[in-house]
């Protein structure tokens, strides 16, 4: 008997293809443990000295509910997903219909054949299909349907080749915690799901096989504990939050860790109250952050405003998620960047941070602390749920490249009378004192205040308070995260994008120059204050502009406009379905693009 | 040290904004008494208000003085509180500031118990947009936005204080700043969460719930009272007829501080190296 049923074509009759960019899905049902398989999947490719980026997928619910896991391990570092899925280990149906058609010409699916048959409908015969009763074996030669993940893991590894030392001493490790009792089920769960492919399969019988690498000494992080492990390295010893997805994890991160440096973590009974917490504990004098996502970044608006006006150092990290409203909860999306820009009413200084990887998450978050108190602003950090929980393997980070840089804190007591909290000063920013400085007491209000604080209506006052405020802004400019110029600066193809979308830009436009098509690609990290001399420079001399990014209303794309006037080459590349960008949704426009306009040759 | 203190060093140079005759003055003037009795420096006290005809009152005080948003005093003042434990910290607002827009707070504060004096200036109305129904307006009450009488039922702040878990419950009259004063002293020298509701009245738009009324309508609990007891403090609160004025309640329980277990030295005052040994080795775990 052969549960192979049909053999891609790419597949069939070669024997072992050596790739060297794959990527795993797991499909099935929330709950099911697929997150941890998950994760020791990522930890053994690491291991294997690959380059690794996971993307998780999952409803909004607990239990139930499709959910996937996706898995990508190479000899470059990807942020992203590939254009196609190579190999799907499928756990129901369901995961084999709303999957099929990602998966690569000569790919292969795993179907856990223990109680459900696949309909013939979904039977694509350019790819090779395995069906294995994964729960039967769980079960029956283990005794436990729960470890029949690890039973997959088992028939993963002996399909694309993982290397066996490897995936014991990972699940040893991830088990452990657990118990001898549990690594030792897990265990014989690897070497039953490994025994069946051999009984059932020819050797090497996917066509993928991965060659390891020597690994080097190297993290694999998820975007939302590199911010967390930045702020705290920052100094920040105060974080205030709500629970709100894809936000919790920084929460989670600093209540575990602020305590043990004598700080503390809050969790507030809503985002008015998370948001005013932080600019108490700021306003005393304490490094302070609060985490949230769209629907919390609206409840936090009136008092970021506040804390603009007080000139309070305040960072608030935005993992956005789609919205409007509650959206969907767990999907990516960029539609928050005017929200973060230009939202409130007045008029404040602030600086929006976007950092493009897990390693840039880490060093965006510590920045952003320097820069909230040399400016004395809110800072924010806008990552997505693409980029902050995703995970990806990094070198060490530098704690040597974190400064604590306070800015005009005033340390040493003060003449009361003489000492102005929000005196005029040539770039915006007055010396700040904290409660308990000898002479520094002081009114904070948020109604418009002369240079000592007291509330005043004054025109004069108001216009001159106005100007100073914002000019920190200018103050802060040439001292903010430049952005970072990938592929071919020459090229006369231009392209803007931002955060998780640096991933796949920089992939296609690796695909592109292959192609005969050279880009050149601005991955702006900070979107406010908004770079125009760097963005109008960066267009000069291109025949086309591509303005890549998660949102319908093109609000990146605006902001360039704005800049570099109304181009007729501009072009929109958008995506709003929750999903992130796979590569290909960006080669395809720009190729289209390219040989109408003369480009180049395709 | 031991500099006497007297209100006057904890007076601003700022004119007043109130009305005269507004109610607000007692209660700033009981505060000041009462920081100056118990000895504090203006450095040392963290005073921060809501928006309001009250809230204006962080303007009157010389302190390390916060005015923010509307509601949301009780947020603030707990942060601030945990960034310095050594700071004496203070909040104040209106009725419509601590049980409307800021009532969820009010419950949690209480919930937490951060050592902190929480002053309500109560005027049964919204004094500084002229006049409104507030949430302890009493029902009827006519306003220019409920002009057939405010159909909600009145708010009873430290009740509901007291059912969340309050550890000190207090409430004074304006017009009487020596007992105010005590209530205050008391309330700051509380090892938890303490509240001063004060009838405060507003001259300008409450003709109903005036001074003549109070006087009225409150009596002085007596020294037979026990503050300690939770269900003759709740049968004192909720009574029909005359308000009770006076401590009605304290117990003790672990502060906010406490519980979260914050070291002795003020988290403001933690020195920050990024290069610390332990914080560098947090990047074992995803090696
Ligand atoms: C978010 C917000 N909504 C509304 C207002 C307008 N507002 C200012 S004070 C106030 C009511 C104040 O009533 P209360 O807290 O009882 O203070 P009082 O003036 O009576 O002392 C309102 C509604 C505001 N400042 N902010
Ligand atoms: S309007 Fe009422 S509450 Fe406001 S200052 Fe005047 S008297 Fe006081
Ligand atoms: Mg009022």
């Amino acid at each position: 008997m052969s549960a192979v049923e049909s053999r891609g074509a790419a597949a069939a009759g070669s024997d072992c293809v050596i790739v060297n960019d794959i990527e795993i899905m797991f499909g099935g049902q929330a709950g099911d443990g697929s997150l941890t398989t998950g994760d020791l999947i990522a930890g053994v490719f690491k291991r294997m000295g690959l380059e690794v980026y996971t993307y998780k997928d999952f409803p909004s619910r607990i239990r139930g509910g499709h959910t996937n896991y996706v898995i990508r391990a190479g000899e470059h570092a990807n942020y992203g997903t590939a254009d196609f899925v190579d190999g799907l280990i499928a756990f129901d149906v369901e995961a084999v219909e709303t999957h099929v058609h990602e998966l690569r010409p000569g790919g292969f699916v795993v179907f856990d054949s223990s109680s459900e048959t696949l309909p013939d409908g979904v039977k694509r015969d350019d790819i090779t299909w395995y069906l294995v009763p994964i729960g039967k074996i769980a079960k029956e030669e283990i005794g436990l349907e729960l470890v029949r993940n690890t039973v997959s893991l088992g028939v993963l590894a002996r399909l694309i080749g993982m290397d066996p030392a490897i995936v014991r001493a990972d699940v040893a490790k991830v088990y452990g915690r657990k118990g001898e009792r549990v690594v030792d089920l897990n265990l014989r769960a690897i070497e039953a799901g490994e025994t069946y492919v051999d009984q059932h399969f020819a050797e090497w019988p996917s066509g993928y096989g991965l060659q390891g690498r020597p690994d080097v000494d190297r993290l694999i992080m998820m975007g939302n504990d590199a911010i967390g492990y930045g702020a705290l390295a920052a100094g920040c010893r105060f974080m205030a939050g709500y629970p709100i997805t894809p936000a919790t994890d920084v929460l989670e991160f600093m209540a575990k860790f602020l305590p043990r440096y004598g700080g503390v973590a809050i969790q507030a009974e809503d985002e008015l109250a998370a948001i005013n917490m932080v600019i108490g504990a700021a306003f005393t004098g304490v490094r302070s952050m609060t985490a949230t996502s769209g629907p919390g970044q609206a409840l936090m608006t009136e008092a970021i405003g506040l804390a603009g006006v007080l000139e309070i150092p305040i960072v608030v990290v935005e993992c956005a998620r789609t919205g409007p409203s509650t959206g969907m909860p767990t999907k990516t999306e960029q539609s928050n960047l005017n929200h973060l820009i230009f939202g409130g009413h007045g008029e404040i200084p602030k600086i929006v941070l976007a950092p493009g990887t897990v390693e840039d998450s880490f060093y965006l978050s510590a920045a952003a602390f320097d820069l909230a108190e040399r400016y004395q602003c809110p800072v924010f950090v806008l990552t997505e749920q693409a980029l902050c929980q995703s995970k990806a393997t990094l070198p060490r980070l530098d704690l040597g490249r974190v400064s604590v840089d306070r800015g005009k804190l005033v340390t040493e007591p003060v003449v009361f009378g003489e000492y102005k909290r929000f005196a005029f000063t040539d770039d915006g920013v007055s010396p700040r004192v904290t409660p308990g400085l000898e002479g520094g007491m002081h009114l904070a209000a948020g109604s418009e205040h002369g240079e000592a604080g007291v509330i005043t209506e004054n025109p004069k006052n108001r216009a001159r308070m106005m100007e100073k405020r914002m000019r920190k802004l200018e103050s802060a400019l040439a001292h903010v995260p430049p952005p970072l110029v990938h592929g071919d600066a020459k090229a006369d193809v231009a392209i803007f994008g931002y955060g998780a979308n640096r991933g796949p830009i920089v992939e296609a436009q690796r695909r592109l120059a292959a192609e005969g098509v050279p880009t050149r690609f601005l991955e702006l990290r900070t979107l406010w204050p908004f770079p125009e001399e760097e963005v109008r420079a960066f267009v000069a001399g291109t025949r086309a502009v591509f303005v890549v990014e998660n949102n319908y209303t093109g609000q990146l794309d605006r902001l360039v406009r704005y800049v570099v006037g109304p181009l007729e080459r501009m072009h929109r590349v958008l995506k709003y379905d929750g999903r992130p960008f796979r590569p290909i949704e960006i080669v395809e426009p720009i190729r289209r693009a390219a040989p109408a306009r003369g480009l180049a040759e395709v | 040290m031991t500099t006497t203190m007297t209100p006057k060093d904890f007076a601003t140079a700022t004119p007043s904004w109130w009305c005269p005759g507004c109610g607000d003055y007692g209660v700033l003037s009981a505060l000041k008494a009462a920081l100056a009795e118990l000895g504090k420096q203006p450095k040392d006290v963290a005073f921060v208000s809501g928006i309001g005809c009250s809230g204006k009152i962080s303007g009157y005080l010389h302190s390390y003085a916060f005015h923010g948003v509307h509601g949301r005093a009780l947020p603030v003042a707990t942060a601030v509180k945990l960034a310095n434990r050594d700071l004496t910290v203070i909040a104040a607002g209106g009725d419509g500031d601590g049980y409307a827009i800021g009532a969820g707070h009010f419950l949690h504060a209480v919930r937490r118990n951060p050592k902190m004096a929480y002053v309500v200036m109560d005027n049964q109305t919204y004094g500084l947009t002229k006049g409104q129904s507030s949430p302890t307006s009493q029902t009827g009450y006519i306003t220019g936005t409920s002009p057939q009488g405010n159909p909600d039922a009145p708010i009873n702040g430290l009740a509901v204080a007291l059912a969340a878990g309050g550890t000190f419950l207090a409430r004074g009259f304006s017009a009487n700043p020596k007992h105010l004063v005590g209530l205050m002293k008391e309330a700051v020298e509380h090892d938890g969460f303490a509240i001063v509701e004060v009838m405060s009245p507003c001259v300008t738009y409450n003709k109903i719930n005036t001074y003549a009324w109070f006087k009225q309508n409150v009596y002085y609990l007596d020294d037979g009272y026990d503050a300690t007891d939770r269900v003759r403090a709740f049968e004192a609160l909720t009574a029909e007829g005359k308000i009770p004025l006076g401590v009605i309640y304290r117990e003790q329980r672990p502060t906010l501080e406490t519980l979260t277990h914050l070291g002795a030295t003020p988290i403001v005052d933690l020195r920050l190296d990024p290069q610390l040994r332990e914080l560098v080795a947090i990047q074992d775990a995803y090696a």
